[in-house]
């Protein structure tokens, strides 16, 4: 089992989240959802497996490279 | 309503019915008239920019106010109005130093638990921008929007709402040309046609117009460009250095490529400020000499040309109607909303300047 890393490609605030600690997901599901500069950014999951842990709350702000959640695989 | 609806990237567009939402309190319904085809909305229909799917694209565009929210008192309707994607809030930080292109407050959207102001049945349809103007009708913010002079053309008035806002505010706004001084524009599409006859009304001795389709560098003639290279020759840099003599005070990137974002920082002479207007995809580092620091060289991005919107796009529209603004020729074509993908695979080639839909 390995545990990976859901990034933000970019900087803005948390407008939603779709999962939950426990939810399994598939690659390219949309965990969360971002907004930058207007624009509404999905972050997907990089692969299939199940939620470990979400590291940020809605209307936080988040920073490029930042880790969001992580998903054992 | 009817509406282009975007469902996955590179996936040509359907017209399909979707349903509006009533205006809220500080929300206005608006019925475009007339909505041009951008370059940043093909970068969301090809993927390099990602978005919520499925959503509506289109954000230049004017119209007429259909309805108003209960709260709102600064358009009735009736009113002509141009919207635009730099919605403010007004009092966040930003707002009130004066940067409201800037303001990132996500209270000109509707919060995630509030019902969506486009759907389709019960399925959210991602509204773009705050805007989605490639449909028969707008829900907006009343921030996103300004009133307008109704003996401007409404094709021309959808220009004003990106495009010339973009090029002529990064000029105006964002490098404050100085009046005297040589600037080179790379990409002579839409926005970067609007910076170059803006470099022309800040009075700019010298502008380079640098393309790679000869058409263009004709139109970029036509709004004030004094000299034209053709970058397919493969050294553009070396022949616009040539030309000034050693480089320019002001560039400007109007395309949204690594390659020409680093060759505007090549084109400055000591002292000059390169300007980044293209959307360079997310994950594309831009790389410069280190050393050009030495010399004072400056590169800055800029965001809807920094734009104040409510007071720059009356100012367009006056400047446009005393033929400062060479609007005409930017439009290649009008078409109707059905033929979207058509306008964005030329949009693609390069070949043409915009497109522009009409609503019945
Ligand atoms: N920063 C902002 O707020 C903002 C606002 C609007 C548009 N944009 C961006 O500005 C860019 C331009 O938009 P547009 O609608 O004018 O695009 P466009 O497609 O109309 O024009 C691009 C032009 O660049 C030319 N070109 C392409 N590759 C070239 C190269 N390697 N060298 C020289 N010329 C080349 C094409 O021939 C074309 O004339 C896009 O990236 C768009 O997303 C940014
Ligand atoms: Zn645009
Ligand atoms: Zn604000």
């Amino acid at each position: 089992m390995t545990l990976e890393r859901v990034e933000s490609e970019i900087t803005g605030n948390v407008w939603k989240i779709e999962v939950k600690p426990g939810d399994k997901v598939e690659a390219e599901d949309v965990i969360m959802i971002l907004e930058s500069m207007k624009m509404e950014i999905p972050v997907e999951a990089p692969c299939a497996g199940t939620i470990k842990e979400i590291l940020v709350s809605e209307e936080d702000a988040v920073d490029e490279d930042q880790v969001l959640a992580t998903i054992e695989s | 309503m009817k509406a282009a609806v975007l469902r996955e990237a590179n996936i040509p567009m359907e017209i399909e019915e979707v349903q509006i939402s009533k205006p809220g309190p500080r929300e206005v319904l608006v019925r475009p008239i007339a909505a041009g085809v951008c370059h940043s909305d093909l970068h969301f229909m090809d993927g390099s920019y990602p978005y919520m799917l499925p959503t509506i694209l289109g954000h230049e565009s004017a119209g007429v106010v259909e309805q108003v929210g209960s709260d709102v008192t600064y358009v009735k309707k009736g009113d002509h109005v141009i919207t635009c994607l730099s919605a403010f809030c007004g009092h966040c930080n930003k707002c009130l130093t004066g940067h409201l292109s800037l303001c990132n407050s996500p209270e000109v959207s509707r919060k995630a638990e509030e019902a969506p102001r486009i759907a389709q049945g019960s399925d959210t349809i991602h509204q773009f921008l705050n805007l989605s103007s490639f449909a028969e009708l707008m829900l907006i913010h009343e921030h996103a929007l300004v009133k307008v002079r109704e003996d401007m053309p409404m094709d021309r008035a959808a220009l004003i709402g990106c495009s010339t806002t973009t090029g002529v505010g990064a000029v105006f706004h964002t490098a404050k040309v100085e009046p005297g001084s040589t600037v080179a524009v790379i990409g002579c599409g839409g926005v970067g046609l609007a910076a170059i006859n803006g470099a022309a009304l800040a009075g700019a001795a010298r502008i380079i117009a640098v393309d790679m389709v000869d058409s263009k560098l004709e139109l970029a003639k036509s709004v004030g460009a004094t000299d034209i290279v053709n970058a397919s020759s493969g050294n553009a840099v070396g022949e616009v250095i040539e030309m000034t003599q050693g480089g320019c005070d002001y560039t400007f990137e109007a395309i949204g490529l690594k390659a020409t974002a680093e060759q505007s920082f090549q084109m400055l002479c000591p002292g000059g400020v390169a300007t980044i207007i293209g959307m360079i995809p997310p994950g594309t580092m831009v790389e410069l000499q280190g050393v050009d620091f030495l010399s004072e060289k400056k590169i800055q991005g800029s965001n809807m040309g920094s734009n104040r919107f409510r007071v720059d796009m009356p100012r367009f529209v006056d400047f446009y109607l005393d033929g400062k603004l060479h609007l005409d020729q930017m439009i290649s074509k009008h078409i109707k909303l059905n033929e979207i993908n058509e306008a964005l695979t030329a949009l693609k080639s390069g070949q043409e300047a915009r497109h522009i839909i009409m609503f019945d």
